[in-house]
């Protein structure tokens, strides 16, 4: 090879490397880093990119260069030159790309052994995912249980994972952790957020006809507010019965899938129970019944238009709480 | 043109006379008799399910879902096989009537009929598969452009979930087991015979039996559609317990994935023996081309892992069926077994669907630059080398899925060393190209857009394999991204590069190159300006299989329907020129590339029996510039010939 052909090979090389490293640099490829665990993930990101930008460019210089320069004229029906191979550039390419992944191995390695570490004070979340909501529920604080996953800023917090139907995965981009939550199995995840803010929860992994719909969001506080919001929670469940099943409708997620005004809820996959009254004449029941029912075995009376088996039997929540709650929507949906 | 094989005086003697008239019609081998018997094969499943429902007292008497299984997607379909004609020889064979074992009326495309019924011409079987295989690409791509509407913009527009979800996993499911893996196989099916010097496969009957296995597999998948409830939703993975409480449609998948995998085991195995036992003297492994040894490392990929999907099948259907409970936790089902399952085959079929492009791309690579393939030995043996990694990541699909936290790490290392055989592959193809005398024709422009996309996507896989990354990006469109630029970039570039490289041997016509790059162009911008942005709106946030998506992400999922539009439209480019050569081409030549692999060196199409004589091999397929080299010599003549000395 003569050097003028090797200067050119760079030259390509680094023209193509450059536009890369602008694409690398111009598109917003990573959500605001919101969670310590999201400081390593973006350390591998980058790093495995600066590598692959290497990679991408040789390959890319290469390809072009024999484009230019080995193209055949129409007239020419010679053979290229016969190179078998060469055994010191062969054991160059094995060996090189070995060592640069085994680097990003051991970089994930110590990442990954990091991010799985909780911090002792640690706050326990238990979280149930079912089709199509999440509830998150908080031991320590009197058991509390919320739609939206608050959590205080700074704290190292373990969630542990259920599902009570199918598998559902729980994501937020910003704190960069995934975990599926699978029926059967307890999983858990550690996230210690850094940036107050409001984020969104995703379920990533197909979960049904509501999947793209099973959405909620993680709103992360100072500590002392944090508080103040579970004492609050804490005393509106034991309160009067109108606020009680307001609580009991937003803690169980009900609102991902339906339409209820007085509990500011604007779900569209399952039937809008601001139509309650409309649903149970046409269900032939009394409406305080036909609420109940519905919740304890939806399949009972399936409101024509809405696909049956969808809503999980929500026959596991305590009777008082059930109560209230069917108050609450009795009272809400007949305009009271 | 002469076929070495006549009947022989003692076939005619034994066999009976035809039948005439309407006997003819009716009880003859063909579409009359497949459509009669599905019929009755389909009556006599209905008869099983309902008496042995009756005798065990089971109520309802008419439950659909067995009778689907049983009558609809088992029965009905070994009564179309028998009626067509794919089981005549074994039937006679076991009831005692006589055979004509040199019977090769069904061998060998004389007319365009013949391609309608079980043949035994390796070739014929070739065509019918690469044809079917692109049917079904078309109506994979289709359902891709339907849900790409839904997702020009948040919110929904066109279809329900429901529709949305089947769409998504029935375009996967006909894009992996009805186009990737069996145009391969197709592709396989009519160059390796030739390409080892061999008169046909191993066993003729069984290949054209497991022919067609694939249209019914095919049909299957496409009818879930218009059974109650709507196709198969669950994704083409078919998570369970999801994929146990979806519709009726599930059994679709379930059993379409039996049908077609029968039919990959009992292609692989035909490749294996033909492999093994049927190459020309002289042909020793170390001077079998590279694809001959692809294929051969696939089919070992595919008699190995294919029994694991169907098990994983089977276990969703009892679930569903027989109220087994595999997947049922609250019952003492283990949900994770399935993903294990499935993925012990799953992660080897990228490979199945990876390994035949790679020997495409070296054979086009070499022969279109003009030079011998770089590191041959090192290129089989990466093969291998990939064969057996593939079969130790598999957990690396199931990072985020609740395995066991000891499996990630040694799962992750496994995954990245694929790496190394991978790249041994991608950096001799470029020295492959170095100071040759590259002929840029369309299947080079496939090729050398197979290696550049194909890196692409290694790269991102780099990404995927690394733990900490893959938690933050799995399920997410980078996955999505990512398998575009491993099947699309990957697998259906070389597929056309295989396409338009054999055309010529395959019809005899030439088609028209203005077009072919024209479609390689189209093809080659639509695909990156689809995929590429999938990468960043993944680890942006964006998950896979929504119909909705949150309206941050609407500009830029509204570039890639519109590139998806574009990309589509370059397809009606490709199949117009197919039909239009293959019509009206001009005549093509013996040898329109100049290779030396052994399929150049017959006619085009080739002789009933590929070789009026019996090759003698030398030397090596790839001898490009070589003063005075042979890979072949016809009539054992061996004088001129340059005996080489192994490198």
């Amino acid at each position: 090879m003569r050097r003028g052909s090797i200067v050119q090979l760079i030259a390509i090389g680094v023209v193509i490397g450059a536009c890369a490293t602008v694409v690398a640099l111009l598109i917003p490829w990573l959500p605001p880093d919101a969670s310590e665990e999201r400081d390593g993930i973006d350390l591998v990101f980058w790093f495995t990119t600066a590598i692959s930008i290497a990679i991408f460019s040789l390959v890319g210089a290469v390809i072009i260069y024999s484009v230019l320069k080995f193209r055949a004229r129409p007239d020419d029906d010679s053979d290229g030159a016969p190179i078998h191979g060469h055994t010191g550039l062969e054991i160059v390419w094995t060996t090189v790309p070995a060592i640069l992944v085994t680097a990003i191995s051991v970089i994930s390695g110590v990442v990954l052994v990091e991010n799985d570490h909780a911090a002792s004070n640690a706050l326990n979340v238990n979280v149930t995912a079912r089709q199509f909501a999440w509830t998150f529920s908080y031991p320590k604080q009197g058991n509390l249980t919320s739609a939206v996953l608050r959590l205080p800023v700074g704290r190292s917090v373990v969630l542990h994972l259920q599902a009570l139907d199918v598998i559902h995965s729980f994501w937020v981009p910003e704190f960069g952790q995934k975990e599926d939550a699978v029926p059967g199995q307890n999983t858990s995840l550690v996230i210690t957020p850094t940036k107050i803010g409001t984020y969104p929860v995703i379920c990533t992994e197909l979960c049904g006809l509501g999947h793209a719909l099973m959405r909620t969001s993680a709103i992360v506080m100072q500590p002392a507010d944090f508080e103040a919001w579970a004492r609050q929670e804490q005393q509106a469940l034991k309160g009067p019965p109108g606020n009680a099943g307001k609580a009991v409708f937003t803690s169980n997620g009900c609102a991902s899938c339906h339409t209820l005004k007085a509990a500011g809820a604007t779900g569209k996959v399952g039937p809008d129970l601001d139509k309650l009254p409309d649903y149970a004449k046409q269900a032939g029941k009394p409406l305080a019944d036909f609420v109940k029912e519905s919740i304890v075995d939806p399949n009972a009376y399936v409101q024509p238009g809405f696909p049956k088996s969808v809503m999980p039997p929500f026959s596991t929540l305590p009777a008082d709480q059930l109560d209230a709650l069917v108050q609450f929507l009795v009272q809400s949906s007949q305009g009271g | 043109m002469e076929t070495v094989l006549e009947h022989g005086p003692q076939a005619q003697a034994t066999s009976r006379p035809p039948r005439t008239g309407w006997r003819h019609y009716l009880l003859d081998a063909g579409w009359i008799r497949a459509g009669w018997m599905m019929c009755l094969f389909w009556a006599i499943g209905f008869g099983i399910v309902v008496v042995f429902r009756w005798w065990a007292g089971w109520e309802p008497l008419l439950k659909w879902q067995p009778i689907t299984v049983v009558a609809t997607l088992t029965a009905a379909p070994l009564g179309f096989l028998a009626g067509i004609g794919a089981f005549d020889y074994w039937a006679r064979y076991a009831i005692g009537a006589p055979t004509r074992p040199e019977d090769h009326s069904t061998h060998g495309g004389r007319n365009w009929k013949d391609y309608f019924r079980p043949n035994t011409d390796h070739k014929v079987i070739g065509v019918q598969y690469v044809v079917t295989t692109i049917v079904f690409f078309v109506i994979g791509g289709l359902m891709a452009m339907i849900f790409r509407a839904e997702l020009a913009r948040p919110g929904m527009q066109f279809v329900d979930n429901q529709t949305f979800n089947g769409l998504v996993s029935v375009h996967a499911a006909l894009m992996i087991f009805l186009f990737v893996i069996p145009a391969f196989a197709g592709l396989g099916n009519f160059v390796i015979p030739l390409m080892i010097g061999a008169p046909d496969m191993a066993f003729p009957r069984l290949n054209a039996l497991s022919y067609w296995l694939l249209p019914i597999a095919g049909t299957m998948m496409v009818l879930s559609f218009v059974v109650p409830g709507g196709a198969f939703a669950a994704g083409w993975t078919g998570y369970a317990p999801l994929s146990v409480t979806q519709p009726l449609g599930t059994v679709f998948f379930n059993m379409g994935v039996q049908w077609a995998g029968a039919s990959s085991i009992l292609t692989a195995l035909n490749f294996l023996v033909t492999i093994i036992t049927m190459r020309a003297p002289g042909m020793t492994f170390w001077r079998m081309p590279l694809l001959v040894w692809a294929n051969f490392t696939t089919s070992l990929l595919v008699v190995i892992a294919t029994p694991f999907i169907a098990g994983s099948q089977f276990f969703v259907m009892f679930d569903r069926v027989m109220h087994t409970n595999f997947f049922d936790a609250a019952n003492g089902g283990y949900v994770l077994g399935y993903q294990h399952i499935f993925w012990f085959y799953s992660h080897p079929a990228v490979y199945i669907m990876m390994l035949p492009g790679f020997g495409i791309a070296s054979e086009v690579i070499s022969t279109m630059a003009r030079k011998p393939v770089f590191g041959y030995r090192l290129m089989a043996l990466s093969l291998l080398a990939i064969l057996f990694l593939g079969f130790s990541v598999w957990a690396h699909h199931m990072f985020v899925a609740g395995v066991a936290p000891w499996l990630r790490i040694p799962m992750m290392v496994t995954s990245m060393i694929i790496a190394v055989p991978t790249g041994i592959k991608v950096f001799s193809w470029l020295a492959t190209m170095w100071e040759g005398r590259i002929r840029f024709s369309t299947p080079m422009l496939f090729a050398l857009g197979f290696v550049s996309m194909f890196v692409i996507g290694g790269l991102s896989g780099i990404y995927l394999a690394s733990v900490p990354i893959d938690i933050h990006v799995s399920d997410t469109y980078f996955v999505v991204a990512h398998i575009h630029y491993v099947l699309f970039g990957g697998s259906l570039f070389t597929i056309f590069a295989g396409i338009y490289y054999w055309f010529p041997k395959m019809t005899g016509r030439m088609y028209n190159e203005k077009l072919g790059k024209l479609h390689f162009w189209l093809t080659f911008i639509g695909f990156n300006v689809t995929f590429f942005p999938m990468h960043w709106l993944g680890t942006q946030g964006m998950p896979r299989r929504v119909s909705d998506y949150a309206p941050r992400f609407a500009d830029w999922n509204m570039v890639i329907s519109i590139a998806s539009f574009f990309l589509g439209a370059s397809t009606i480019i490709f199949l117009y020129n197919m039909i239009t050569s293959w019509v009206r081409g001009p005549i093509a030549e013996a040898n329109p590339w100049h290779g030396r692999t052994l399929e150049w060196q017959v006619s085009s199409p080739p002789p009933y029996f590929n070789f009026d004589e019996i090759p003698q091999v030398v030397g090596h397929p790839y001898e490009y510039g070589v003063p005075g080299a042979q890979h072949a010599v016809f009539n054992g003549d061996r004088t001129g010939v340059l005996e080489e000395a192994h490198h």
